[in-house]
């Protein structure tokens, strides 16, 4: 094979993979965090204090984490469109812990009462009045 | 004596009044449409924090920018990272009042016009506004429905050259957050 052949091939080669890379990119799903590992295990207690201690250092060590929380059920809402929110006690009237699951998770939160004590896992985005975790499915 | 009791009374009265005068939400949903012919981009917050005074018409919402959720992975990379700088501007806000809360009864259902007028904040930059919406009153729960448009240039967002034709100049918020009485 003459070598501008060979050039060519394997610019050829080289072009279809960087389009084929592109192409998974692009299309790339977000994580499924329901399959992925948790990087932290916290209180729905210590987890609040966290945040309320010291914001910034709190949202660099678990803003866009998979974190698990465990605490006891405050409140439950499952709004018409089925989108479900568990709040978890933090012992602070003020700020809680927001869990707002996987749509298609509405069925398992519907079987959950208040007062009951859960480990939930979900993706951290931070905190408003209450630290919000996404994406979230009970931890059986 | 029977003054003082009387005053107390009416303090505690309106104290209850008014604390069953304000309506929140931990969980209103705020999402945006952006796309064009080219690309469709659409992202939803379903944790919004909202607070609604009926006696004033005081309106306060917050929204986390990671908390926006897209369809594609890089989609939503790229708006944290390149767009909305989410590390350094972690949420957006709007303050505000309806400035026709008079013509809403919260007692009586219903589906009411509103006109709300306030300060948006993104990406760290302060805009007035004014947005066209509705107030659903059924029974302690109220509907607030709103749509408006955000000029992404105008909060200092930058969009590189590249990707200028896929991304609208002009991106459609939609708001939908059902209230319950503050207690």
């Amino acid at each position: 094979m003459a070598t501008w052949k060979k050039i060519t091939l394997a610019v050829a080669i080289l072009a279809a993979a960087a389009a084929l890379y592109g192409w998974y990119l692009y299309h790339k799903k977000p994580q499924d965090v329901k399959q992925a590992q948790s990087q932290f295990e916290v209180t729905a207690p210590d987890l609040t204090t966290a945040f309320n201690a010291d914001e910034s250092a709190a949202t660099v060590k678990y803003v866009d984490k998979v974190v698990s929380v465990s605490g006891k059920i405050k409140d439950i809402k499952i709004e018409p469109g089925g989108a479900a929110t568990v709040f978890l006690d933090s012992g602070d009237p003020m700020a809680a812990v927001t869990c707002s699951f996987y749509d298609t998770e509405a069925a398992t939160v519907k079987k959950l009462a208040t007062g009951q004590q859960v480990t939930i896992k979900g993706l951290c985005t931070g905190k408003l009045m209450d630290v919000v975790l996404n994406k979230c499915s009970v931890v059986p | 004596m029977k003054r003082v009791v009387f005053t107390v009374y009416i303090l505690f009265m309106s104290v209850i009044a008014t604390s069953a005068q304000k309506y929140f939400t931990k969980t209103g949903n705020v999402s945006f449409e952006a796309g064009t012919a080219l690309e469709d981009i659409v992202a939803t917050n379903k944790t919004a924090a909202s607070v609604l005074d009926a006696a004033t018409g005081q309106v306060e919402f917050a929204v986390l920018i990671k908390g926006f959720e897209f369809r594609r992975a890089l989609m939503q990379e790229h708006f944290n990272e390149n767009y909305m700088e989410s590390s350094k501007y972690p949420k957006a806000s709007f303050k505000g009042m309806i400035i026709n809360i008079q013509a809403v009864s919260f007692q009586k259902a219903g589906n009411y016009p509103i006109t709300v007028k306030g300060t948006l904040e993104i990406h760290g930059v302060k805009k007035e506004i004014t947005t066209n919406g509705s107030l659903k009153v059924s029974g302690t729960t109220i509907q607030a429905l709103a749509k408006f448009p955000v000029i992404i240039s105008d909060y200092k967002i930058a969009i590189p050259g590249i990707v200028r034709d896929k991304i609208a100049k002009t991106a459609t918020v939609s708001v939908n957050c059902s209230y319950a009485v503050l207690k």
